[in-house]
C-alpha cells in the first residue's frame, strides 16, 4: 500500500488541479472528510461525509462530489487499495449509488409502462377514432383524394406505353360490369359513384381507392373461373368504398406514424425503421376493414344472387399458385384465414332474386375483353 | 514534466477501446427492446460517457454531468413542436396537385430550419454538461440566430453548386466558437475562408472533373464506361477524405481559449483506414446475420405443413416475425458498426491528434454563470441530429 492516500482535487471554483491527501475524521459528529495539499500539508476542505456523492467516473475510480460545495467540485481517487479503503469507510457512497439507480429504474418503468398504455389505448382506441372520425369528412374531399390517387397509379401502371383500360367504355362487358356495381351501390346511401375499371396487368390483384375507383387487373381475370367469383370480388373491393375504409386507413396510418416515430425517437419519420413498424400495425386494421368488405359482399350476393363462398375460392386458387409469396401474405391486402372462410360460409347465398349477377353472354364477354 | 512553459506542448490522451464501446452499445440495444425504445436516453448518455471519461488533457479526463431523465424531458417537449407539423402532414396526404407539393416544399424548409436549430441546442446541452478540471464549458449566442445563418448559407451553397461552402463553414465554426465559453473565458476563433479554400476548391475540383468525365462517357456509352466509373468512385472517396482531413484539422487548429490554443492533425490515410474497416466489418457482420438468418429458416420451414390453410397463416406470421426480427438486427447492426468504426474513430483520430499550448494559462479561469434552462436535446434528438 503506498504510504498515504493521494487523488486529484479540483475545488469548481478554478480551473486548477491540486494533488491531495486525504483522511476520515471518525470524532467529530457527523464525520468529514479532510483534504489536504499533499505537499504544504495545508487544509484545503472539510466534506461532510453524509453529503458526499459518487459521480460516474472512468473504470474503478472513485469520483466525488459533495452537496453544498461548487457544481464541479471533485475529489478523484484513482483505483487502488486507499480508493477500496475510502468505498468501505463511506458505506452511505454505495448505498446513494444504488438508491440513485433504483430511482432511474423507477422512473424508466413508469415511462415504459406510459408508452405501453398508449400504445394499447392506441391499438384499440385509434380504429374506433378512425370509425367516428371519417364521416365527418366531406365526400367531396375523398373523391377529390381518390383521384389524385387514381392518376398516380394510372401512370405508375402505364409502364411507358399507356395506361390500358380493357374494353371501350360502351362494350357489353363494360356495360355489365357498370350494371353490376350500380346495383350492388344502390340502396347503400354511399355517396360515391362506383367507376370500374379492368386493366391489362399481369398482377394478379384487385383493389378500390377511395370515393368510388375499382382496379380488376387481368392477370386476376385469367384466373377468375366464374361469374360469381368475379361478382364476389368487385362486391368486395365496392365493400371498402361504401365503408371509406380508405380514408379510415390514412387517418389510421397517420396515427400510426406518430406513434412509430415516438417508440423510435425519429419524429422525422424519415426512416425506413418507421415506415416498416408503420406497416406491421396497419396490417392489422387491414384485416377487420376485409372482414367488413366481406360482410358486404355477403350481403350483397344475398341481394343480388351470387355465392360470396366464390370469393374464397378465388383466392385459395390464387394462393395455391404462388409459394413464394406465402411468408410474407398476412403483409398482403388479402390474407385467407380459415376464420375468414368460415365467415364468408355463413353467408351462403339465399338468393331473393332468380337473375344470376351475370348473364352467361356477359361473362363471356368479360372474359374475352382483355 | 514540461521543461519550459512557454513552449510546452500538452497532448490529449484518448484511452478507451472499440470493444468496451462495442459492448456498452450492445447491451444498450438489448435493453432498448424490453423498454419500447426508451432506453435509447439511456445508451446516449452512457455512450457520451464513455467518450468524455476516456478523454484527458494534462490527466485531467472530461466528466459528462447529463443524465438520461434530461434527455428524456427534452424529447417529451419537442413532441409538442411535432404534434403540429404532423397534422399538417395529415392535412396534406388528404389533398391533391400543386398544394401538395408547395406544402411539402414549405414543411421541408421548416425541417431544414429546425435542423439547425436544434443543433445548436444539442451542442449547448452538451457542452454545459462537460466539466474539465470541476469547471463547465457552455454555449451561448441564440440558436434562433444560427439556425438562419445556417438556412440562408445553405440555400446560396445550394444556389452556387456548392462553390460557397467554405465560406459557410468558416461563419458557422467562428458563431459557434466565439459564443463558446469555458468557465468565463471565451473562445475565439481566428479562421476563415481562406483557411480551407485550397483543400476543399481542390478536392471540389478534382471530384467535379472525373464527375464530368464519367457523364460524357455515360452518353457515349462505350465498353470503357465500366472502368471509368470503377476508377471514379475510389476517386471521389479520395477528395471526400483528403477534404475532410484538411478541414478537420484545419478548423479545429484555429480554436483558441485566451492563451491556449488547439492545434489538431488528422491524416486523411486514417481516415480512409477507418472506412475501410467500417466495410470490412460490416460485410462480416452481415455475412453473419445472413448465415443464422437462413438456418432459422431452414429449422422453422421443416415445422410447418403448407398443405393446409391454417399452416400457411400461422408459417406467415412466424415469417412476419423473422422479418421484422431481421430488419431490426441489421438496422442495429447499421447504426453499431457506424459508431463503433466511424464516430469512435473519428473522435479518437482528434483526440490523440490534438494537442494544446498554453495550457497553463487557464489555472486562472473561474467558474462561469450557471445555465440551468437547458431541458435535454429534445429536438436535437426528435429531428435525429447527429452527433456525439
Amino acid at each position: 500500500m503506498e504510504m498515504e492516500p493521494v487523488g486529484r482535487y479540483y475545488d469548481g471554483l478554478v480551473a486548477a488541479r491540486r494533488y491531495v491527501t486525504f483522511a476520515l475524521t471518525r470524532d467529530a459528529a457527523p464525520a468529514e472528510l479532510i483534504i489536504a495539499d499533499r505537499d504544504t500539508r495545508e487544509e484545503i476542505d472539510r466534506w461532510p461525509v453524509d453529503a458526499l456523492f459518487e459521480v460516474t467516473g472512468l473504470g474503478d475510480e472513485l469520483r466525488l462530489g459533495a452537496t453544498g460545495r461548487p457544481y464541479g467540485a471533485r475529489l478523484r481517487v484513482p483505483a487502488g487499495e486507499w480508493n477500496t479503503a475510502l468505498r468501505e469507510a463511506i458505506p452511505g457512497l454505495g448505498r446513494r449509488a444504488q438508491l440513485e439507480r433504483g430511482q432511474q429504474r423507477r422512473v424508466l418503468g413508469i415511462a415504459v409502462a406510459a408508452l405501453a398504455s398508449v400504445i394499447a389505448a392506441y391499438v384499440f382506441g385509434v380504429p374506433v377514432l378512425a370509425d367516428s372520425v371519417t364521416p365527418l369528412v366531406p365526400p367531396t374531399w375523398e373523391t377529390r383524394l381518390g383521384e389524385g390517387a387514381r392518376m398516380q397509379i394510372e401512370g405508375m401502371l402505364s409502364n411507358g406505353v399507356g395506361f390500358q383500360a380493357c374494353g371501350s367504355e360502351f362494350s357489353q362487358a363494360n356495360r355489365a360490369i357498370d350494371r353490376f356495381a350500380a346495383s350492388v351501390m344502390a340502396e347503400t346511401g354511399s355517396p360515391f359513384t362506383p367507376r370500374v375499371t379492368v386493366v391489362r396487368s399481369p398482377l394478379t390483384n384487385a383493389f378500390a381507392l377511395p370515393g368510388g375507383q375499382v382496379y380488376y387487373f387481368s392477370g386476376l381475370l385469367e384466373r377468375t373461373e366464374t361469374a360469381d367469383e368475379f361478382a364476389g370480388v368487385l362486391a368486395h373491393e365496392l365493400g371498402h368504398v361504401v365503408h371509406r375504409h380508405g380514408m379510415e386507413m390514412l387517418i389510421e396510418s397517420s396515427a400510426t406514424g406518430l406513434l412509430v416515430g415516438f417508440v423510435l425517437g425519429d419524429m422525422t419519420n424519415l426512416s425506413v425503421a418507421a415506415a416498416a413498424g408503420a406497416t406491421l400495425i396497419d396490417s392489422r386494421f387491414s384485416r377487420e376493414a376485409e372482414h367488413e368488405a366481406d360482410a358486404f359482399a355477403g350481403a350483397a350476393g344475398n341481394r343480388l344472387g351470387f355465392s360470396p363462398l366464390a370469393l374464397a375460392t378465388l383466392l385459395e386458387r390464387i394462393a395455391a399458385d404462388n409459394t413464394m409469396s406465402r411468408t410474407l401474405a398476412l403483409l398482403n391486402t388479402h390474407p385467407l384465414t380459415d376464420e375468414r372462410r368460415a365467415a364468408l360460409e355463413a353467408f351462403e347465398v339465399a338468393p331473393t332474386t332468380t337473375r344470376p349477377a351475370f348473364s352467361e353472354a356477359e361473362w363471356q364477354a368479360i372474359k374475352a375483353m382483355c | 514534466m514540461f521543461g519550459d512553459a512557454r513552449i510546452s506542448r500538452v497532448p490529449a490522451k484518448f484511452t478507451g477501446t472499440r470493444a468496451e464501446l462495442f459492448w456498452r452499445l450492445v447491451r444498450g440495444y438489448l435493453l432498448m427492446f424490453p423498454t419500447l425504445g426508451l432506453y435509447r436516453f439511456w445508451v446516449t448518455t452512457v455512450k457520451r460517457q464513455f467518450y468524455w471519461h476516456n478523454t484527458s488533457i494534462d490527466g485531467d479526463a472530461l466528466e459528462y454531468t447529463g443524465t438520461p431523465l434530461q434527455l428524456l424531458i427534452g424529447f417529451l417537449i419537442a413532441l409538442a413542436v411535432f404534434l403540429p407539423l404532423y397534422i399538417v402532414f395529415f392535412y396534406l396526404s388528404t389533398q391533391v396537385g400543386a398544394v401538395v407539393m408547395v406544402g411539402y416544399g414549405i414543411v421541408a424548409t421548416l425541417f431544414w430550419f429546425l435542423f439547425g436549430y436544434a443543433s445548436y441546442r444539442g451542442r449547448d446541452f452538451r457542452l454545459s454538461r462537460t466539466l474539465w478540471r470541476g469547471i463547465r464549458f457552455d454555449q451561448k449566442g441564440n440558436a434562433w440566430v444560427y439556425a438562419t445563418r445556417q438556412f440562408l448559407w445553405s440555400l446560396l451553397v445550394v444556389v452556387t453548386a456548392g462553390l460557397a461552402y467554405p465560406f459557410m463553414s468558416a461563419d458557422l465554426w467562428r458563431y459557434r466558437y466565439s459564443n463558446t465559453w469555458y468557465g468565463d473565458r471565451q473562445f475565439s476563433f481566428t479562421g476563415s475562408w481562406r483557411t480551407i479554400a485550397g483543400p476543399f476548391y481542390r478536392a471540389y475540383a478534382v471530384a467535379a472533373v472525373s464527375a464530368v468525365a464519367v457523364a460524357i462517357r455515360f452518353v457515349a456509352s462505350g465498353p470503357e464506361t465500366a472502368i471509368l466509373l470503377l476508377l471514379a468512385i475510389p476517386v471521389g472517396f479520395a477528395c471526400f477524405f483528403y477534404y475532410r482531413a484538411r478541414e478537420s484539422s484545419r478548423m479545429f487548429s484555429e480554436v483558441h481559449l485566451g492563451a491556449a490554443r488547439l492545434r489538431v492533425e488528422i491524416k486523411a490515410r486514417a481516415l480512409a483506414l477507418q472506412f475501410a474497416a467500417y466495410s470490412g466489418m460490416l460485410v462480416v457482420a452481415f455475412v453473419i446475420i445472413g448465415l443464422v438468418g437462413f438456418l432459422v429458416t431452414l429449422v422453422i420451414q421443416g415445422q410447418f405443413d403448407f398443405t393446409s390453410l391454417a399452416g400457411i397463416a400461422r408459417a406467415g406470421w412466424i415469417g412476419v416475425a423473422l422479418a421484422l426480427g431481421g430488419y431490426l438486427v441489421s438496422l442495429a447492426t447499421l447504426g453499431l458498426m457506424a459508431e463503433v468504426y466511424l464516430d469512435c474513430g473519428y473522435w479518437m483520430l482528434v483526440a490523440r491528434g490534438a494537442t494544446i499550448t498554453g495550457l497553463e494559462s487557464l489555472s486562472t479561469v473561474r467558474a462561469g454563470d450557471e445555465d440551468k434552462a437547458l431541458a435535454g436535446e429534445g429536438l436535437a434528438d426528435a429531428l435525429n441530429v447527429g452527433s456525439f
